[in-house]
């Protein structure tokens, strides 16, 4: 009976500090790097192309998303009849919105150029932390929107942070803050993220990113499509 | 079965018993309140610092009751950092070689009767946006934070500690690893903590600190005696000794110092004492001189603390107190501020000069922060800072309904729940004067009692706001009146045309206070020995009735039937009633049983509208340093009482709240934040909802038409969680489901009852108004992490009306329809961005369907759409007309945009061979007979926003938003506009067939 008890205890015991055992950032991250299909699935996209919609009240804002892992991104946006673009490369960023009133597109700031980039890589920067060296604080964990997440926050060395809330049980990012000073103005943007599907090529992207516009839904993903560099220059 | 496995039975099926969902803030973070503030009155303000690495354009600002909030523009617009943690802040502190490093200290140390309590030292490394607390919990108040500017982890804190009670846990503290460990270096007694903190900036290892000996009890106020004095540390705290040299006979009170930046030897010294005065020392405090004793710097020692010296001017003294004084001839002669710009608020705490640009002065008083750029001559008020300290807030029924309430030091308010435009702060309208609390309006819809402290009541006439006082008077049978600082004016729950005040006897009018019969005899315990009030104040006597004692707190009419009145003292009486007060029972005993303090205030009670005999009654008894939240029912009209306990409150009570629909749904507002239970008491959780975690709550009401949830904060102003009936609707049994949709209430077919209103971002604060639709709401049990909601709107032939994107939130989820149909595609090819394809015909009265999809689930439910019968702008037929019109439009509009896109196409098919099309000349010839009818159909010129170019489309486009936003007849030429712009692309349109068919016949192969 005494050996029965003692057994019972260390079982209890080890039931209790399995469950109870605090996972490391380093730990957390690796989670999430399984939980979006692994690093060697990412490092197999070169190029992705996303349409997406973002919906408000019926209308329906176009955008097209192609990018040249790490290297260029141009966001195409149709609003009410009216297509815009802005371009980021890695040493150059534009931007021309006619609904904005421009009628020539218009050099990025290097502010925001530097910003953009950030962007530039289809994996998430939270994953990609070592290689980057950017500082990553562990800040415990933090309701969003009801759903208990484990909050870790990337500062990179522009003094840009990224502060990421990943789902507690799942290890997806729920949301995502960017706090950044773009020439003297400090500007944070928060985005919520969703309905995450698994691609054939074995990755995990959310379809749905909530912004304070609404939500952009993905409508189609294209991994590795041929792209034209010529998409990432301004045209003449 | 084996017995070894019977434990783990045990406690896996525990498990299970726990697996039933547990209700908290997170099935409700879709409902997110809205802060009225306002921002024009603002509130007391405790600390102000900037960082001088960046000139000051970094500013923090701690609050009596609001936080903290940062600046980063100077001031120009402020953000809240401290949402989640005690909201009375003490003192901050900026580590100015690492500006990310902020302190808060927690707890103000103005110590007034209605001064709140903190909970420690809390510090953040990355500029606000984390915390971390750090130590010294059971301070309570404190006053200064000091950093060696040559050792950031050096740090002192001068914490007064607990102002209600005997504590060791005061002092002066002192931090050598940036505040992981604290040690105590000044202590004198229980009764005596350390008021301020001065260290040399030159010779940091030199410390100046005051030491205050001082005692509130709900009674009286005590500042002064032997604990007080200044003391000096030349070895960085390691030893004292008193300075006395040249300062007055001791007992001291309360001592305010600084020293000037760019002479740290020079340095001042308000001394409370039976002489109080301006004392300065040119030897770093070794010796003193009295130099000055102006009405500014000895008024209200115990409450105006600050005293400061320009950074680079020694003889620029500046004293932000009951007005705003400032000396050039170091502190010899004062002068108060300019009234010419903003006239400064009375009463100040706390400065900052900008050390890089000392000419700007940041000030923060009673009524929130100023701000000065030619040193303290004249100052705008910030009017970003939404910080009012509401008392107590009531509504009226009217559309939209108003809220009112009183304000600490900030007089009497009122605001509307919506306006055009959205509420900033020029909606709220002051309606008396001094210090606010009840703040009720009348039935009669015109008439609205306030007060200002101590029962100076008054009925005032809406709009124009003269008021008449309307105060009972003591008759020759009656002692004294002893009216409390916070007298309750309270209108019947059941018959709204009485009206009763409470002094220690309760009063009743019936004709808006005209005449007044007294309905009871003295209701308090009428202890002689708590009513020396004229004594009170210490070596500065200070009697403002802030002190008045065994008085009527709380006053409840039934709501069911007026004869029931129950009522509630400062002094832990508890009496009510049952015939209109010929007789009283008193039953202070009964609860006194359950294990509640029995001396505590009774700080509100709640007569239930479900069951007569049931009874809520919170309590208070932190005058007596008892924090603890004390909530108690009675199920048999008082006789015996249930007290209702949870581990999550934090808090002394102020306001318990029955739901006006769930019985089981109570809302409990404590110092500490906000509380509610959807199962009767039994289980509670912390509500969130925008709203700071640890919010003062002093009040809580809700609107009975609009079921919105009211707040009144002493510290963040008012807040509106905008119907809560989905909360009142979650039962057990809608807990437990994976998911559900909750019935969508009828739509009234309106765009609301507001137009433009103008933008509120003139830098103010300001709240949008609510959604002027319900919601079509529903619940997931969890979050749905993979998978997609959309809401499908069909009418009742099942055809689409318009899709909705779902929101996949654990708990509630609330999506808004426009009570649109979806809005027509617009064709590519203009230079002008087209509204219309942002808006769309209004939907026809009907039964609507809902379809929600969640993945391949789909749930459906009807609403039904109505005809705004409050429109007299509209009738049914007129309604249907417009919409007809709207969609003769829309087929005009859609057809235009193919014509358009058929043009784009034709030229893109001419340009398709460039070499050919740049040898033939009739196929350029062709391409520019095109462009001709596509510039003729849209604007194709339009190189600026500021060159406007309307065509067909733009026309047709204008008219058709015109007829979707209409809540009114149309008049004749908006018809008759409607054939004639028809023609005009039918015209065009003719011209591109004939094209188009000459283009046919003559392509490549047709003969």
């Amino acid at each position: 009976m005494k050996t029965q008890k003692l057994f019972l205890s260390i079982l209890i015991i080890g039931i209790m500090s399995f469950s109870s055992k605090a996972q490391t950032a380093d730990e957390i991250i690796g989670r999430h790097i399984a939980a979006i299909g692994g690093t060697e699935n990412w490092s197999k996209i070169k190029t992705i192309k996303m349409e997406m919609a973002m919906k408000m009240q019926g209308m329906e804002v176009l955008i097209t998303a192609t990018q040249a892992n790490c290297t260029a991104m141009r966001t195409d946006i149709t609003v009410m009849g009216m297509t815009g673009y802005s371009i980021v490369t890695k040493t150059n960023g534009w931007n021309f919105m006619p609904f904005q009133g421009q009628t020539k597109p218009e050099p990025m700031t290097d502010d925001m150029v530097k910003a953009a980039q950030d962007q530039l890589c289809v994996l998430d920067k939270l994953s990609r932390y070592k290689e980057t060296g950017d500082k990553l604080e562990d800040l415990g964990k933090d309701d969003v929107e009801g759903t208990e997440c484990f909050k870790l926050k990337l500062t990179d060395s522009n003094g840009q942070e990224n502060t990421f809330y990943l789902d507690a049980e799942t290890f997806l990012i729920t949301k995502q803050t960017v706090k950044t000073n773009l020439n003297g103005q400090v500007m944070e943007n928060s985005i919520g993220m969703g309905n995450y599907q698994k691609l054939d090529e074995g990755v995990v992207i959310a379809m749905s990113t909530q912004t304070q516009g609404g939500e952009i839904e993905v409508k189609k993903v294209v991994i590795n499509p041929e792209v034209d560099e010529n998409l990432f220059k301004l045209p003449n | 079965m084996n017995k070894l496995l019977l434990p783990f039975i045990l406690i896996f099926a525990g498990d299970a018993l726990m697996a039933q969902t547990k209700v908290s803030s997170s099935l409700f973070s879709v409902m997110e309140a809205r802060a009225l503030g306002s921002g024009t009155m603002s509130g007391r303000i405790t600390a102000i610092e900037g960082v001088v690495a960046d000139e000051g354009k970094t500013i923090y600002v701690g609050t009596a009751g609001g936080g903290v909030w940062k600046s980063t523009g100077g001031g120009v617009s402020y953000k809240s950092v401290f949402d989640k943690y005690c909201q009375s802040v003490g003192a901050l502190a900026i580590d100015q070689k690492n500006p990310q490093v902020v302190y808060v200290g927690t707890g103000e140390s103005n110590m007034r009767n209605s001064v709140s309590i903190g909970d420690g030292m809390y510090k953040s490394t990355d500029g606000g946006d984390n915390w971390k607390r750090i130590g010294l919990d059971s301070t309570e108040h404190i006053s200064k934070i000091v950093i060696n500017p040559n050792n950031s982890n050096e740090i002192y804190v001068a914490a007064p500690g607990p102002l209600w009670s005997s504590s060791t846990h005061r002092g002066l503290y002192k931090s050598t690893d940036g505040g992981v460990t604290w040690q105590k270096i000044l202590y004198i007694d229980e009764q005596t903590g350390c008021a301020d903190i001065l260290i040399d900036p030159l010779h940091p290892e030199i410390l100046l600190a005051s030491t205050w000996q001082f005692r509130r009890t709900p009674y009286s106020f005590n500042s002064g005696g032997n604990g007080s004095g200044l003391y000096k540390s030349t070895d960085s705290g390691k030893t004292w000794r008193e300075i006395k040299n040249g300062l007055p006979a001791k007992p001291f009170g309360r001592i305010a110092m600084c020293l000037a930046p760019s002479n740290p030897q020079q340095m001042f010294a308000i001394v409370e004492s039976s002489n109080t005065g301006l004392f300065i020392s040119s030897d770093g405090g070794e010796s003193w001189k009295s130099q000055s004793a102006p009405l500014n710097i000895v008024a209200r020692p115990f409450y105006f603390s600050t005293i400061a010296v320009d950074p680079k001017d020694p003889k620029r003294v500046y004293r932000p107190a009951f007005s705003f004084s400032y000396s050039s001839d170091g502190g010899y002669s004062f002068m108060d501020a300019s009234y010419d710009g903003a006239p400064i608020h009375s009463d100040m705490h706390a400065i900052w000069i900008n050390p890089v640009h000392p000419n700007i002065i940041y000030v923060g008083s009673d009524g929130g922060v100023y701000m000065s750029v030619d040193k303290g001559v004249t100052w705008q008020f910030i009017p970003n800072l939404p910080v009012s300290q509401f008392y107590h807030v009531a509504y009226d029924m009217k559309e939209p309904y108003n809220v009112y309430g009183g304000l600490q030091d900030n007089g009497s308010w009122m605001a509307p729940s919506a306006a055009p435009g959205g509420i900033g702060n020029g909606r709220w309208e002051m309606l008396g004067w001094g210090d606010g609390f009840w703040v009720v309006p009348d039935a009669d819809g015109k008439s609205v009692y306030w007060e200002s402290q101590g029962g100076n009541m008054n009925r005032g006439i809406l709009p124009t706001y003269k008021a008449e006082s309307i105060q009972p008077q003591k008759t020759a049978s009656e002692e004294k009146l002893r009216w409390n600082w916070n007298t309750p004016i309270v209108t019947g729950a059941n018959n709204p045309h009485n009206l009763y005040v409470g002094a220690q006897y309760l009063y009743k009018s019936t004709d808006q206070g005209r005449n007044w019969t007294r309905i009871s005899p003295d209701l308090s315990t009428n202890d002689k020995l708590k009513q020396k009030q004229e004594d009170s104040g210490g070596l500065s006597e200070d009697n403002t009735s802030a002190e008045n004692h065994c008085t009527i707190f709380t006053i409840s009419e039934s709501q069911t039937d007026e004869k029931v009145i129950w009522v509630g003292t400062d002094d832990g009486n508890l009496q009510f009633t049952t015939d209109a007060g010929a007789t009283w029972t008193n039953v202070s005993e009964n609860i006194a049983q359950c294990g509640v303090a029995k001396q505590a205030w009774i700080s509100s009670i709640e007569l239930s509208k479900f069951d007569k005999n049931l009874v809520y009654v919170t309590l208070e008894n932190h005058m007596y340093g008892d924090h603890t939240t004390y909530l108690a029912k009675s199920t048999d009209y008082g006789k015996t009482w249930t007290r209702i306990s949870s581990t999550i409150f934090t808090g002394f009570a102020h306001k318990i709240k029955e739901d006006t629909e769930n019985r089981n749904l109570l809302f409990l507002g404590t110092e500490m934040g906000l509380f509610a239970t959807l199962d009767g008491g039994a289980n509670w959780f912390r509500m969130k909802n925008k709203i700071p975690e640890y919010a003062l709550v002093r009040d809580i009401q809700i609107h009975p038409r609009t079921h919105d949830l009211i707040i009144a904060t002493h510290g963040r102003g008012i807040f509106i969680l905008d119907d809560i009936r989905q909360v009142s609707q979650l039962r057990t049994e809608i807990l437990d489901k994976d998911m559900y949709v909750f019935p969508t209430p009828d739509f009234v077919l309106s765009q609301g009852k507001f137009g433009y209103g103008g933008p509120n971002v003139q830098g103010e604060w300001a709240t949008g108004n609510p959604p002027f639709t319900p919601p079509i709401s529903y619940y997931f049990k969890n979050r749905l992490s993979s998978g997609k909601v959309s809401i499908d709107i069909l009418d009742e032939q099942g055809n689409l009306v318009q899709t909705l994107p779902g929101t996949i939130l654990k708990g509630i989820n609330k999506v808004y329809w426009n009570l649109r149909e979806t809005p027509p595609k617009v064709a590519a090819g203009s230079t002008k961005i087209d509204g219309a394809g942002a808006t769309a015909p209004m939907v026809l009265p009907g039964v609507y369907t809902i379809k929600l999809n969640v993945n391949d689930k789909v749930y459906t439910s009807k609403v039904n759409c109505i005809h705004d019968g409050s429109n007299e702008n509209l009738s049914p037929a007129q309604r249907k007309l417009v919409y007809e019109k709207a969609h003769e439009l829309l087929k005009v509009y859609n057809n235009l945009n193919a014509t358009i896109d058929s043009i784009s196409l034709l030229q893109t098919q001419l340009k398709a061979d460039t070499v050919a099309f740049a040898k033939n000349k009739k196929l350029k010839a062709k391409y520019d007979e095109l462009q001709k009818i596509k510039a003729n159909l849209t604007a194709t010129k339009k190189t600026s926003i500021f060159a406007d170019e309307e065509k067909i489309r733009e026309q047709i486009s204008k008219l058709y938003s015109a007829f979707c936003g209409m809540e009114a007849a149309p008049n004749s030429m908006q018809i008759e506009s409607i054939n004639y712009w028809s023609d005009e692309y039918a015209k065009q349109l003719a011209l591109f067939r004939k094209l188009a068919n000459d283009n046919k016949n003559k392509a490549p192969g047709k003969k």
